[in-house]
């Protein structure tokens, strides 16, 4: 190939061809710009966060370093405690924890989340911000409680109103608007509190045995401290203890931005590959239209490799004008997510133009771009010079040979785009090599998968209706008849749409369905009402008072609970068993239980159920049997507030039906655990209007009890899954989008095909409200039956999902939702067909005409 | 030119599978043609003449025979070898112009130097072409603001450009009026003459035949008669 072709004629004939086609090319830079916009916008957004945790990480923590424990220190622990602030080093210790409030004389409570602090030295870095304004030594007086204003809200209280909490009323001081290390703390199940340490003693919260959280924070001095080996210290010291320090960001918070931002990076992919479809479609489309000028250009000498540079640099300059495009996109995206999720993280990372992130949305938008392009670039090497003389005639058809070899090439093609594209997801969103094998090859084989199933049902459905035209009549029949013309791309039409709303609509669908389970489907009997924190002394009194209150179907059962740490399992140390994934929760402190005796709805599987009257035994739940080696007869060895015990596996046992305590996986004798601090909780099923008297009853009498409505948990829980719901809704959307523009650059590319049906139909009479009809039906038709194939293939995959991942919800088919993707889709695509069929209308057919 | 033949076909057959049936276009041609000659093919249509046309181009393959071009046999060569040999040895003239309508007069005429590979600046021979055509003042404008007379005069042009010692023109003036036709088939002798190639004309038309030295007629893709014409 000589040089002087390469560099001067085919970049002069690319640009040519492409300024003359810019109508229909500007759809495919679109196409393209919208994935790459939604993956710089999500790995930007990222990015920003991820240097706005490292930038303000002491802010974030409120301090150096933080240790966070569900026990109250021993005399040891607290010893080591004393040493590292003899040191010069200053503590503050924060308790949270969850409870129940409420107005005086309303007697009905309210679930809240309580942070108590020493305001003498809370926050060490950071501000924390009430209103109205005044310092937190101010707002947490003793008698002083300030709250988030939703709890206000809902209790009908003002500032300087009287809140009970704990068996104590306290003065509403203010409302707090900003805490620098909320995002840091424990999980927020109901609204706010914040109070002083002082404050909390005075009520009766804080038992022996309570599971309230105990973060210690730490502010070193700035000279002669060492962070990392104040870290291993505490971390020693405090065997299950969540240590941190502001050198590195939050493991929880970068664990779950990361899972975030690999989800979503995929999701944006999606959106990505289905711009490239589309620029795929038009340079197939650009092609059959320049037959004769690539015919001529054989008959002339040129070479197919001399030819496939010319619409490879098309390519490629589309490509690449994308995904410029796309990262101005991108910007936007990455300003909106804040928006998105303002509702959990209060927080705006200064934007930040991430280099990396528009480096990763570019190249993907170009080589995604280019495998896509592949098949028809390598066609052009099938184009016989003597076409422009055999038209007419139509082609051979060709050996069988001839078609075999053909067929072997579109199966390399499809093979180096399967593989190409599962790199690309390993490379998004993979960090570990073996992770970005493993997602990138399901990935690719999801994509594969769902790509021909939908191209499939789209050919099915086009021939159906290829069989069904003739039964039509006027416009209905023309607007058929176009999705099967030459040249109207309607497969990867529908293909490019049906993806994004199997895609949104799946998700929509599972949220929906987990949602609906949990609220509903509770089995007969299921507690839901739970009562949390109940020392010994109240258990007598808490049982009678509940079971004699109206509305109770079935009576209270309460269960022991005990916090102990596993410190080895046969001898070896549980620290360096090599336990994966949810496994590591052996590695911290649990809760166990005893019972007189086998507990209903259990079932054992091995060994056998320990008498009441022996001691030392423990019967141990299936999942943790598998994740710890265990079978009967092996030794554990435990620890519990300062006390080491030894137990052996007496069974191993199934939970065969939902109860209170159905959580436990370790269930002792009565007598190993006698004299440990215990705390009971319990569950209750109450008639649902009933609920509120039951809380008022219990809170009345014993308001250091927790009461958990699964009602408000639900609320909760709805929340924040919609919230997690719309963030990934607005990235697939994207996906739909590209579509949309796929539908728009498809109609562009046939433009001047309907110009000349235009111009004969109105030559024959044809009105323009006549020929309007007969596009539209077109277009409604494709989003129709796009609709249809996507939400068809949702619900296939909502149940798959379901049955797969979350075995005890039930799928049920969501015919609303359906109804509304298929409409909408047919709207969306009408809407984008005649976006792209401007001024097609107003043609004369005598300049068209003459043109023959 | 030591090979007096400048083309050679020996017994040629096309068949063409229409999916439906077998369509025999050519039953088994041979003739040769000689450095410089201006052979006209005549026939009616159908008659194979244009299958002909493109098959001494190596545009396509015969389903048996051999064909020589310039000495080289191209019946089996690859695409590419194939194309290399076209843009060495053959100027193509069609009857529909076929100028790639994204590039200027000038352009479209120095396409064939620039897929040849061919070093130096090949504007001048272009510009140079132009004129001999009448179209100097109109190198700098597009297919699309010529009239049909003059696309076809700088399809000339284009099919001179790279001096081939072998010129093939299907209908050259086909689709052009009697006038333009004339100003056409007179620009095609004159530069034939001028450059020295083999012009080999497919044609109805017995008057543009009769400028030719010689006449090749086909009927149902068969030789029915080869005339030479009295200088």
């Amino acid at each position: 190939m000589s040089q002087t072709f390469t560099m001067g004629a085919a970049r002069k004939i690319a640009w040519r061809e492409a300024r003359a086609s810019s109508f229909k090319f500007l759809f495919v830079v679109l196409a393209v710009a919208v994935g790459v916009g939604a993956l710089t916008g999500v790995r930007g957004f990222s990015s920003s966060f991820r240097r706005m945790l490292n930038s303000e990480a002491r802010t974030l923590m409120a301090g150096d370093v933080s240790a966070r424990i569900f026990i109250t220190p021993d005399p040891a622990q607290q010893k080591v405690l004393d040493g590292i602030t003899a040191k010069g080093a200053l503590l503050t210790q924060i308790t949270e924890t969850v409870t129940m409030a409420a107005k005086p004389g309303n007697p009905i409570p309210v679930l809240v989340s309580l942070k108590a602090v020493d305001p003498a030295r809370y926050p060490f870095y950071g501000e924390v911000v009430f209103s109205p304004k005044q310092t937190v030594q101010q707002a947490l007086c003793d008698e002083c409680v300030v709250a988030a204003q939703d709890l206000l809200l809902r209790l009908g209280l003002d500032v300087g109103g009287v809140l009970r909490l704990g068996g104590k009323d306290f003065r509403v001081s203010g409302i707090v608007e900003k805490e620098p290390d909320r995002m840091t703390g424990s999980l927020n199940v109901g609204p706010r509190m914040m109070m002083s340490r002082k404050a909390l003693s005075q009520t009766q919260l804080l038992s022996e045995g309570s599971r309230a959280a105990q973060r210690f924070l730490f502010k070193l001095p700035a000279v002669g401290s060492n962070v990392a080996e104040t870290r291993d210290l505490l971390k020693k010291t405090f065997p299950d203890a969540l240590v941190t320090d502001y050198r590195e960001t939050h493991p929880l918070i970068t664990r779950g931005l990361d899972r975030a931002t690999s989800f979503l990076s995929l999701v944006s992919l999606v959106a990505l590959i289905i711009g490239s479809l589309g620029v795929a479609m038009a340079m197939n489309s650009h092609l059959q239209q320049k037959l004769d000028n690539i015919a001529v250009m054989k008959c002339l000498g040129a070479r197919s490799g001399q030819i496939i540079s010319i619409y490879l640099m098309q390519t490629l300059a589309l490509g690449a004008l994308g995904g410029v495009v796309g990262i101005a996109f991108g910007v936007g995206v990455q300003v909106a997510f804040p928006t998105l999720i303002e509702r959990y993280f209060q927080i705006r990372p200064e934007f930040f133009f991430d280099w990396a992130s528009v480096f990763q949305g570019l190249f993907a938008g170009l080589l995604s771009t280019l495998l896509f392009t592949l098949p028809p670039l390598l066609s052009i090497r099938d184009i016989k010079p003597n076409t422009i003389f055999r038209r007419d005639m139509g082609g051979s058809k060709g050996t069988w040979r001839q078609r075999l070899k053909q067929g072997r090439v579109a199966m390399a093609c499809g093979a180096l785009i399967l593989v190409g594209l599962g790199l690309l997801a390993g490379w998004l969103a993979g960090s570990k090599l073996e992770d970005a094998i493993r997602l990138g090859g399901s990935f690719a084989i999801g994509l594969a998968v769902s790509i021909a199933v939908l191209g499939g049902f789209a050919w099915l459905l086009l021939r159906g209706l290829k069989r069904l035209a003739p039964l039509t009549r006027g416009s209905l029949r023309h607007g058929m008849a176009n999705l099967y013309r030459p040249g109207n791309q309607a497969e990867a039409v529908l293909v490019s749409i049906g993806i994004g709303v199997m895609f949104t609509l799946t998700i929509y669908l599972v949220q929906h369905s987990l949602l609906t389970e949990i609220a509903e489907s509770a089995p007969p009997g299921m507690p839901n009402v739970f009562l949390i924190d109940i020392t010994e002394p109240m258990r007598e009194g808490v049982t009678q008072l509940v079971n004699s209150q109206p509305g109770v179907e079935k009576g209270v059962e309460l269960i022991p609970s005990v916090a102990a740490r596993m410190t080895h399992v046969q001898g070896n140390e549980v620290a360096k068993m090599d336990l994966k994934g949810f496994g590591r929760r052996f590695l911290q402190t649990r809760s166990i239980t005893w019972s007189d005796s086998q507990p209903k709805g259990t079932k054992v599987l091995e060994g056998k159920w320990h008498a009441a009257s022996e001691m030392g035994k423990v019967a141990i739940g299936q999942d943790a049997a598998l994740s710890l080696k265990l079978k009967p007869g092996m030794v554990i060895d435990w620890t519990s507030a300062g006390r080491t015990f030894r137990t052996e596996v007496s069974a191993i046992f199934r939970q065969e039906s939902v109860r209170a305590g159905a959580t436990q996986e370790f269930i002792l004798d009565p007598g190993t655990l006698k004299g440990l601090p215990v705390i009971y909780f319990a569950g209750a099923r109450v008639k649902t209007e009933k609920v509120s008297q039951v809380q008022a009853a219990i809170y009345g009498k014993y308001p250091t009890i927790s009461i958990v409505n699964i009602a408000d948990v639900l609320d909760i829980i709805q929340e924040v899954v919609d919230q997690i719901a719309v963030v990934i809704r607005f990235i697939s959307a994207f996906a739909i989008l590209g579509g949309v523009i796929i539908l728009a650059a498809s109609v562009a590319g046939t433009r001047f095909r309907r110009i000349r049906e235009v111009v004969i139909l109105k030559t024959f009479g044809a009105t323009r409200n006549r020929i309007a009809t007969i596009f539209s039906v077109e277009f409604v038709l494709l989003g129709l039956c796009a609709g249809t194939l996507g939400s068809l293939l949702a619900t296939g995959f909502t149940s798959v999902l379901l049955r797969r991942f979350f075995t005890e919800a039930e799928f049920k088919v969501e015919w609303q939702a359906i109804l509304i993707s298929i409409l909408g889709s047919a709207v969306i695509a009408n809407a984008a067909g005649w976006a792209a069929s401007a001024r097609i209308l107003g043609q004369k057919p005598l300049a068209i005409l003459r043109e023959d | 030119m030591s090979n007096p033949i400048a083309i050679e076909v020996d017994q040629v057959t096309r068949e063409i599978d229409s999916g439906t049936h077998l369509v025999k276009i050519l039953k088994g041609i041979s003739f040769q043609i000689a450095h410089g000659e201006f052979v006209a093919i005549m026939g009616a249509s159908g008659s194979g003449k244009s299958t002909l046309l493109g098959l001494l181009a190596g545009l396509d393959a015969p389903t048996s025979g051999r064909i020589f071009l310039d000495g080289t046999d191209i019946t089996h060569l690859k695409e590419d070898d194939m194309a290399r040999v076209r843009g060495a040895k053959v100027g193509f003239v069609f009857q529909s112009y076929q100028l790639i309508p994204t590039l200027t007069a000038e352009e479209n005429v120095l396409l064939p130097h620039e897929l040849a590979g061919k070093g130096g600046n090949g504007s001048n021979r272009a510009l140079q072409l132009l004129e001999q055509v009448g179209l100097s003042d109109r190198a700098s404008h597009y297919p699309i603001q010529l009239s049909g007379g003059e696309q076809q005069r700088v399809a000339l042009a284009r099919a001179f450009m790279t001096q081939p010692p072998i010129l093939l023109a299907d209908e050259p003036t086909g689709n052009l009026d009697t006038a333009n036709g004339r100003i056409v088939l007179d620009l095609l002798i004159k530069l034939n003459r001028n450059e020295r190639t083999t012009l080999v004309m497919v044609t109805h038309d017995k008057e543009l035949a009769a400028y030719a030295d010689r006449v090749i007629t086909l009927r149902d893709g068969l030789l029915v008669s080869d005339e030479k014409r009295a200088a």
